[in-house]
């Protein structure tokens, strides 16, 4: 029988399926960073001046500020934020203005996103499916379904389209829960930002369909500075799902989000992540650099509930917060973290309780295996105001391997004396029993690690939306491909 | 062996190695009316170390204490745990910030840590940091925290039998912080009672 030592290698390398690159013809800006380039992006998507003011509002402030240190990321590289290309796009044909290049087309469809409506029209499928934002580099390239959401009055589109055509929403909503100056990345974000989703619920409306961004990254030498800016008016309901890949480069690349939510009172969102960037190869060179800041603001009785499962990236510093302003507000965070190879995660979540009997739950599941590292970073954070709040936080960590790291790092902050906070963790591996155990019955190896590892997410997993549970779980699988021990 | 430190008042080690496999017990007290920063590092370089760290840490009115305990084991085999209990009241401000680090190949070490803080007053704070930083997967380790008040339900219960709300509070802080004040010597066990 292969012992364990040599399982894990084994479970834990393979190859990255969504590498490839895709020959398109780009038109670029010149790498750097400068008002002049800030300048020449927001013209290239034609912005209004209040826009571009606010740019460089941002850009100034960025400028006085130093990048973050603390995270526990020791492979974190000094980026040279000179010597990156802040905008990239696919040139567009003048004779096909309308349609997505052929090309593009193929590259979604190679990566299983719908992003045309046929399939569903043709009533292949049997029932509506998901309305799709495509974002290729720096620009959104397709958008589905919007027809069919424009009747219930619901506003799906790029960001860049809000700014022309719902200006009044984006201005008053941009920044009002990430502040520009909110911290280093997210002012760099603020200045350089080019492509994103923007959606709006209108009053009482539930989104017939789920909706989902997927985000690819093809260009060489280029970031991607996604703003997603999401919007449920009161008694709304909504489910929004987010995708990433990029192909595989020698060169780390950096991916820098601002993802702001705003729920209205008594209105409900679900986001759920599926991110799969590239996480370097077996030597940990290359991958993506993914620093990305998320927050959203419950107001009265509002609900938001954030899942996400992290397998890609080469760096992942992320922690998606929920401010709970409102009485009686609710939120979740359910976390699959799983790192291989030289991959580090610092990535958790921020729950603020202000309001009255607001509540919080927090689910992390941290995987390592390899020589990785994965951290749970974590606050709560119970206010003055936040009378009869409650809170209660697990975060398990799974250890494949003996060279990887497993860390947990939660802060406690309690203002209140009639608020509940409770935290909990624990550590564990995948033992050779469970392993012999499996093997007994006559499942190999591998599939006994697989069958462990999704047996230890599942709780996460179930708050997935069907599309994404499955394509997550075989995730979990083939990203330990190589590494039972 | 025991060893029980009052902070402000006997002299507490701010760093200790264990070299040889013994049995230890540490027990950190905070009388009420004490303000203390309490930074205390612990390596654990032999296998075979049964370390158990108390911590009581009482804080009626403006008192500020802050713990910052390193339990690190640098060699596996060994077992650490850690209870700490606060009681926060007036405008006081009580932090723990607790850390077990387990070291690469430090196989087969169990380490536990707790940290439970009874907040009684809207003006007081608590900062809660327990944290874990892990190199080794043959481990078991845990860390559990929680913050919040007296229950009111085990309250009624006391006063519908005819205990008077007073002695009830008392009862329930005197059993909340006992798990700890058991390993006290009765001299002190005594005074903490007597200013409840």
């Amino acid at each position: 029988m292969k012992n364990v030592q040599d399982i894990i290698p084994a479970v834990t390398q393979h190859e990255y399926r969504e590498g490839f690159v895709t020959d398109i013809q780009q038109e670029f800006v010149p790498k750097g960073l400068n008002e002049e380039i800030i300048r020449t992006i927001s013209s290239l998507k034609g912005e209004p001046q209040w826009l571009l003011d606010f740019r460089l509002d941002a850009f100034s402030r960025w400028k006085k500020m130093t990048p973050p240190s603390w995270g526990h990321l020791s492979r974190l590289p000094k980026i040279d934020f000179q010597d990156i290309i802040y905008y990239a796009a696919p040139k567009k044909d003048s004779d096909r203005p309308k349609e997505i290049d052929p090309a593009l087309q193929e590259t979604f469809d190679k990566l299983g996103i719908p992003v045309g409506e046929r399939e569903v029209l043709a009533g292949v499928k049997p029932r509506e499916s998901v309305a799709v934002d495509a974002v290729f580099d720096s620009v959104s390239v397709s958008t589905t379904f919007r027809k069919t959401l424009a009747e219930k009055g619901i506003i799906f589109c790029s960001f860049s389209e809000a700014v022309r055509e719902h200006p009044e929403l984006v201005r008053k909503y941009l920044a009002s829960v990430v502040p520009v100056g909110d911290n280093f990345y997210a002012a760099l974000n603020s200045a350089v930002f080019s492509d994103g989703s923007f959606c709006y619920i209108p009053k009482g409306v539930k989104c017939p369909m789920d909706l989902s961004s997927y985000f690819r990254i093809n260009a060489s030498g280029t970031g991607q500075f996604e703003r997603t800016l999401i919007i449920a008016d009161e008694g709304s309901s909504v489910s929004y799902m987010e995708g990433c890949t990029a192909p595989m480069r020698d060169e780390n690349q950096l991916h820098a989000a601002v993802v702001e939510i705003i729920v209205e009172k008594d209105a409900d969102v679900r986001y759920s992540t599926v991110q799969n960037w590239y996480p370097g190869d077996a030597q940990g060179r290359g991958g993506i650099l993914n620093l990305v800041t998320k927050r959203g603001l419950c107001k009265e009785g509002a609900h938001l509930s954030w899942t996400q499962v992290e397998t890609g990236s080469a760096i992942t510093w992320k922690y998606p917060s929920t401010v709970l302003q409102g009485d009686g507000s609710t939120s979740e965070f359910y976390s699959v973290a799983l790192t291989n190879n030289w991959q580090q995660a610092d990535t958790g979540t921020k729950m603020i309780h202000l309001g009255r009997n607001t509540r919080s739950r927090i689910v992390s599941k941290g995987i390592s295996a390899g020589h990785s590292e994965n951290s749970y970073r974590g606050l709560v954070r119970m206010g003055k105001g936040a009378f009869g709040a409650r809170n209660f936080s697990r975060c398990d960590s799974l250890l494949i391997g003996s060279t990887c790291g497993a860390h947990t790092f939660p802060v406690i902050q309690n203002f209140n004396n009639t608020s509940l906070v409770e935290h909990e963790a624990t550590t564990s591996r995948i033992s050779e029993d469970q392993l012999f155990y499996c093997n007994q019955r006559g499942i190999g190896p591998e599939d006994a690690v697989g069958l462990i590892v999704n047996g230890y997410a599942r709780e996460v997993l179930q708050r997935l939306p069907m599309e994404f549970a499955v394509e997550a779980q075989k995730l979990l699988a083939v990203n330990l491909e190589g590494s039972v021990g | 062996m025991d060893r029980v430190y009052r902070v402000g008042i006997d002299e507490v080690p701010k760093r200790l190695t264990l070299k040889e496999a013994e049995e230890l017990r540490l027990v950190f007290v905070v009388m009420p009316g004490i303000s203390a920063d309490v930074p205390f590092d612990i390596s654990i370089e032999r296998e075979g170390v049964k370390l158990e760290i108390y911590g009581l840490y009482l804080c009626p009115r403006s008192e500020q204490v802050n713990f910052r305990v390193r339990v690190r084991h640098l060699v596996g085999g060994s077992t650490s745990t850690q209870l700490f209990k606060g009681i926060a009241g007036g405008s006081a401000r009580v932090g723990f910030d607790g850390l077990i680090y387990i070291a690469p190949d430090a196989q087969k070490t169990k380490a536990f840590q707790e940290n439970h803080t009874l907040l009684l007053s809207d003006s007081a704070l608590i900062d809660s940091r327990p944290q874990l930083e892990i190199y080794a997967d043959d481990v078991e380790c845990s860390h559990g925290a929680t913050t919040g008040s007296l229950n009111p339900e085990e309250l009624f219960y006391m006063r519908s039998r005819g205990i008077p709300e007073e002695l009830a509070r008392r009862i329930q802080i005197h059993s909340f912080i006992s798990p700890v004040l058991k390993y006290l010597p009765e001299e002190y066990r005594r005074q903490i009672l007597a200013r409840l």
